[in-house]
């Protein structure tokens, strides 16, 4: 497929014309995107009467900027209040949290902007640019390989469980486990439910998010009188504008991080339904895998808050590949996104290049727009979005427990969803007070049913030969990456302190 | 676009943003009060066991446009979704009142050959269909890169030689149980990869991991530049301009297979509301009944890119005979659809 | 992420490995029920349950071993300690779980905004010990209606309903 640079370019101009619709629908997208429970693709589902009033030019427009908005929109309360907007963004806390925890709450925004903005505008030129490259992916990617990349996702439960290894897998476990509650897709038998049929279809990912994040910390938090460290509430009473711009300085010495790690994304993005979870935390695994300093994640590492950053903003740019190249769509949003360009009678697939090249290009063109003035409206209010971080704990857990238990209710209507995020609650709440991690918990709870569904689903192509996940050259390929991305660092670990116990302590560095 | 039709785009935006709030302001106020106090008085609710803009989502909400109509009232779905539609009829069942302002919209195929595979918690007899609204025959279809396999003697041919993997959106399903039938009268090897719902399973077709795959016709013949409906379980091929390589299974092979329609939507009540309030019953059925020869409700239809020639009014006996006739199909494939041979 | 496991690796004091266990009994007790929900299902329904699940029985035992062996050297107590630590705020905490526990129960019927406002109420008077009255209802009183109006009205989100938005559904 040829790309047309010259109309990419003129486009690029004139989509700076509608910055009227995509202002609105930023703001529109960071709130939702912040608050768990909304999400984009139930926000242009409850806006379809005003996406499908406009012309779909415009209507398109609307929905990219929404959709890349509510993905930075996520990383926002991840990092200041340690609860992730959506699942994609469940690896941003990890880092983020304990920055703001340590009163650099400006700091880990800017550098949470600056690396979702420059991982996206990245990747969606990159997007444009591999098109024809990158959508071939997904007809390689099968279940498979697919079990692999889910595995690169779940082995970082023993990469965050690294102070106490044994504890970290049964949190991990128990996460997965939990995971396989409700029918199996094969046979629809329903399993560990406890007979309520609203677990039918899976353990809901908001309510678990919510639990185990939001309500534990709520009840965790009131024990003092802020979320932040003594010496954090000193940091942020004098913090100025300066700690924005040392975040954007952080975040661009990373440059070549947020390079790859959007890269992970991009290439995740592009699988029907693998989605922005996975992407972010196979991105943050492998930052870890890949640092000079892994002993420091979970403590405020830059590179552990840029990595899932970027990584779930490049999936934002992958994702519209196999929309517009397959005419699948990747995810929930591009599907919704579609159905709107039907009613206006455009039929999204491979020959919206030909037919109306503006409305193919313009998705790519309205995407890098969005990021370009997200950069500019967004990183001023960091200084003003930290503040939240300063607010007396009296006032913060209330509010933290009603809203979100709120939003666990909005996306299925069940009261039972509320019920279940108290549930998890405890869960999360036991888990902090004696050593487990909850991300650890979450990561299971997320990936064990597509984990399990990749698995049956090449377990029923081979007939129920187990030997099928060494089937694939390609998947082969990426188990050997997996091995030695899970031991090369245990290898490098224990020769690094065999070193440090050889060398006299007399060195200095 | 030049800068004028631009800014005209944004009147136009900002026009449509301001009439668009005052739409549904306007549709917020009560307008029960508009009406009489018979029924119905209030809302009606529709519980949908499937996902929220699905196939009958579109169905529903194209129908209901209109009946409300009829009705003079409106019309509030909740979704249901999960173990196989069960979760949904199980919900209905478990809540709704009897009252007949209570009603629930499934497909009565996949959904009643569930019933075969577990039976649910209530009595089935409880339960009836009311209205069909449409009959939507199950298809086989290829990837239009599929370089071998291209028809579906192609198809026959290659499931001879070794077993072809043919994406399907559950294996309780009558599409499913067409190709199993086509498989076990041609004596071709198919093996049934369930991908939970159609965009999955035109994914699956789409990037080659499925050899084939099986539908309901109206999720696959919007993509016509991605896929080749190359068979039809039907008496006939009933969009022979939309469908061109579609042969007949029954008249290719020699079969004698009932048709399988693979949506076969339909609008269900409590026998217990029917019971109670004959009247409120009578007023559904009367006025439903009135939706299927109005023009407005095919341009709704058109909308939704849903052939128009598969919105079909099936009474309430004709909805009887199918749940029977698709059970005796799914009491004949017991085995294959629950694991248990 | 707060890390607060209640120890401290530089004292000399006997961990308190009792609380360790809650969680991993817990899973324990859920995988065993788990395994009983599929003991007459086809394979496929079974297969990475019964993986995963005995990898995390494996875990467990494991664990359990460790902590008896720890106990047995006098490194660690059975104690739960942590789990309640600090004792001071067992009273705040439980009646903050009960408030939270009547919102749920109580907002199927009185819909988001008057339910939300009694619970921030009450929550924020039982954190703050009474005081800043004024502050407290105001924010209340804020954050329930700006809830009502940025949700309900203005995004038409599924919120639950009571009796104060069926009455404002005319008027907004």
């Amino acid at each position: 497929m040829e790309i047309d640079w010259g109309l990419f370019a003129d486009l690029f101009g004139r989509t700076f014309t509608f910055w009227w619709v995509i202002l609105p629908a930023i703001l529109l997208g960071l709130i939702v995107g912040a608050i768990p429970g909304f999400s984009a693709a139930n926000t242009i589902i409850i806006l379809l009467p005003m996406t499908l009033a406009m012309e779909p030019e415009i209507g398109l427009i609307f929905m990219v900027a929404l959709y890349a908005s509510s993905r930075m929109g996520a990383g926002i309360p991840a990092i200041l209040v340690n609860i992730p907007g959506t699942a994609g963004a469940a690896a941003t806390p990890l880092d983020g949290y304990p920055m703001t925890k340590q009163g650099r709450a400006q700091q880990a925004l800017a550098i949470s902007f600056v690396s979702s903005v420059f991982g996206g505008l990245l990747t969606t030129i990159l997007a444009l640019m591999a098109m024809p490259w990158l959508s071939q992916v997904a007809y390689h990617l099968h279940s498979v390989e697919m079990i692999v990349i889910m595995l690169f996702g779940i082995s970082l439960i023993a990469t965050i469980a690294a102070k106490d290894t044994l504890k970290g897998l049964i949190a991990g476990f128990f996460g997965l486990m939990i995971g396989y509650i409700g029918a199996d897709v094969v046979y629809e038998t329903p399993r560990g439910t406890f007979g309520f049929l609203e677990l039918y279809d899976k353990v809901p990912l908001i309510p678990a998010l919510v639990g185990l994040f939001a309500v534990s910390e709520a009840f965790a938090v009131i024990e003092g009188e802020s979320i932040l460290t003594k010496r954090g509430m000193d940091a942020m009473q004098k913090a100025g504008w300066q700690e924005t711009w040392e975040g954007v300085r952080l975040a661009i010495s990373r440059w070549w991080h947020i390079i790859w790690t959007s890269i992970i994304g991009l290439v995740i993005g592009v699988v029907p339904g693998a989605g922005a979870a996975i992407a972010s935390f196979v991105a943050y695994q492998q930052s870890k895998t890949f640092s000079k300093t892994p002993e420091k994640y979970g403590t405020g590492h830059l590179d552990g808050l840029v990595a899932p950053e970027s990584a779930n903003n490049g999936v934002t740019s992958g994702t519209l590949i196999p929309l517009l190249v397959i005419g699948v769509p990747g995810g929930a949003t591009a599907a919704i996104m579609a159905v709107v360009l039907q009613y206006h009678g455009v039929t999204v697939g491979p020959d919206l290049f030909d037919s109306q090249p503006e409305l193919a290009y313009g998705a790519f063109t309205a995407m890098a727009v969005t990021y370009a003035i997200m950069i500019l409206t967004v990183l001023p209010l960091a200084r003003y979005m930290s503040r939240i971080t300063v607010v007396s704990t009296i006032y913060m857990a209330p509010i933290i427990i009603s809203f979100t238990l709120v939003g666990s209710f909005v996306p299925r209507a069940y009261v039972f969803d509320m019920y279940l995020a108290l549930a998890f609650g405890v869960i999360g709440y036991v888990a902090r007070k004696t050593g487990y991690h909850v991300a650890a918990i979450l990561i299971g709870v997320i990936l064990g049913p597509l984990l399990e569904n990749y698995f049956l689903r090449a377990l029923r192509i081979s007939q129920g030969d187990v030997m099928v996940i060494f089937s694939s050259s390609l998947g082969n390929v990426m188990w050997v990456m997996l091995i030695i991305s899970l031991f090369v660092p245990m290898y490098l670990d224990r020769r690094r302190k065999a070193r440090e116990q050889a060398l006299p302590t007399t060195t200095d560095c | 676009m030049s800068n004028f039709d631009n800014d005209f785009s944004r009147r136009l935006f900002l026009k449509g943003a301001g009439a668009t709030a005052g739409a549904s302001a306007l549709s917020m106020l009560p307008i029960q009060a508009a009406f009489a106090a018979a029924f119905p008085e209030k809302n009606i609710q529709i519980f949908v066991p499937t996902r929220a803009g699905g196939g009958a989502d579109r169905n529903m909400r194209a129908f209901t446009s209109v009946w409300k109509n009829y009705l003079k009232t409106n019309f509030e779905a909740g979704f249901y979704p999960g173990a196989a539609g069960r979760v949904g009829y199980e919900t209905y069942m478990g809540k709704a009142k009897a009252d007949c302002y209570n009603l629930i919209f499934g497909n009565m195929g996949p959904e009643v050959l569930n019933w075969v595979v577990k039976k649910p918690t209530f009595d089935l007899k409880s339960f009836l269909y009311i209205a069909q609204v449409d009959q939507d025959p199950g298809i086989v279809f290829v990837s239009k890169k599929n370089k071998k396999l291209k028809t579906i003697d192609d198809i026959v041919k290659e499931g001879k030689k070794r077993t072809l993997n043919v994406g399907v959106s559950r294996l309780a399903h009558p599409a499913s149980l067409g190709v199993l039938a086509l498989g076990r009268h041609t004596g071709a090897k198919f093996n049934l990869v369930p991908l939970s719902g159609g965009r999955n399973t035109r994914a699956g077709v789409a990037t080659g991991e499925m050899d084939f795959g099986a539908l309901p016709s109206g999720s696959v013949v919007r993509k016509q530049k991605q896929f080749d409906i190359v068979a039809v379980f039907d008496k006939a091929n009933p969009l022979p301009n939309r469908m061109k390589k579609a042969v007949v299974v029954n008249d290719h092979f020699g079969m004698k297979l009932p048709p399988l329609y693979a949506g076969a939507r339909a609008f269900g009540i409590k026998r217990e509301a029917i019971e109670k309030h004959p009247d409120r019953y009578k007023v559904l059925t009367d006025t439903l009944q009135k939706v299927y020869t109005d023009p407005a409700y095919k341009k709704a239809v058109e909308k939704t890119k849903a052939p128009w020639k598969y919105i079909s009014y099936g009474s309430p006996a004709d909805c009887e005979k199918y749940v029977e006739y698709i059970t005796a199909i799914g009491q004949e494939y017991k085995s294959l659809l629950t694991g248990k041979s | 992420m707060s890390d607060e496991n209640g120890q401290d690796s530089g004292k000399p004091e006997k961990r308190a490995a009792g609380a360790e266990l809650v969680l991993p009994i817990a899973g324990l007790l859920f995988t065993l029920y788990y395994f009983t929900t599929i003991i007459n299902v086809p394979w496929t329904a079974q297969v990475s349950a019964f993986f995963v699940g005995n990898i995390l029985i494996g875990l467990i035992i494991a664990l359990i071993i460790r902590t008896a062996i720890q106990v047995r050297r006098g490194e660690a107590t059975l104690s739960i300690a942590p789990l309640i630590a600090p004792k001071e705020y067992v009273p705040k905490r439980l009646a903050l779980l009960g408030l939270t526990l009547g919102y749920v129960f109580f907002i199927q019927w009185g819909g988001f905004t008057v339910t939300t406002f009694f619970f921030l109420l009450c929550a924020m008077l039982l954190l703050s010990g009474g005081k800043k009255k004024g502050l407290i209802l105001t924010l209340s009183l804020i954050l329930s209606v700006g809830g009502y109006f940025l949700f309900i009205v203005a995004f038409n989100t599924r919120f639950p309903k009571g009796p104060v938005e069926t009455m404002l559904q005319g008027v907004f």
